[in-house]
């Protein structure tokens, strides 16, 4: 097991507390915790790429991260009208 | 172990410790408002993880993408957290001016 690899299995188990706070909190924690398991996610996924050597994998991260802005701003502005 | 390697697992750990400190702050912080700070600075640590591989592959395939993925984590989360508070004032207010100016009435 490399450094990446390590490091990607820690990050993995520092999701479990956003979920958390995601499933057990009011909707407007949740949004912050689920805004910072989003950064968590896209970083495993270039961890895991590295630490495989599996270089066209992190193509998953690169798409993951816009994606994960544009589900944030979505859950955002439903969050105005009392969700 | 060469510079390289010493130097991007340096990055790597400061990296990990900088989204550690972000998901610590999630649990720890009871105000949705104070929660928010703190997508940011897990940002941070995607960019030295990102720096990190980059600089133990240099510019390659993995290495320019990685530092893509922490610039846009790094660049989007300013605007994510404007976004989200004011839609939460918008939420708990009606509009989000609302709070400057019962601030400013005070």
């Amino acid at each position: 097991m490399n450094e990446w690899e390590i490091a990607a299995t820690v990050l993995g188990f520092a999701l479990i507390p956003c979920i958390g706070v995601v499933l057990l909190a009011p909707p407007p924690h949740g949004l912050a915790g689920m805004q910072v398991a989003a950064v968590l996610l896209s970083t495993i996924l270039v961890l895991l790429s590295e630490g495989f050597h599996r270089q066209p994998f992190v193509d998953l991260a690169v798409v993951f991260a816009p994606m994960a802005l544009v589900g944030s701003l979505v859950f955002a502005r439903l969050m105005e009208r009392n969700l | 172990m060469s510079w390289r390697a010493a130097v991007a697992v340096i990055l790597l750990i400061a990296g990990g410790l900088l989204e550690m400190l972000a998901v610590l702050g999630i649990c720890v912080m009871r105000d949705a408002y104070d929660r928010l700070h703190y997508p940011g600075l897990a940002g941070f640590g995607a960019f030295f993880i990102g720096l990190a591989v980059i600089i133990r592959e240099s510019f390659s395939l993995i290495g320019d993408k990685a530092l893509l993925v922490g610039l846009i984590l790094v660049l989007s989360s300013p605007i994510l957290a404007q976004t989200t508070v004011r839609s939460l004032l918008i939420r708990e207010f009606g509009d989000w001016r609302a709070k400057t100016r019962e601030r400013r009435e005070r």
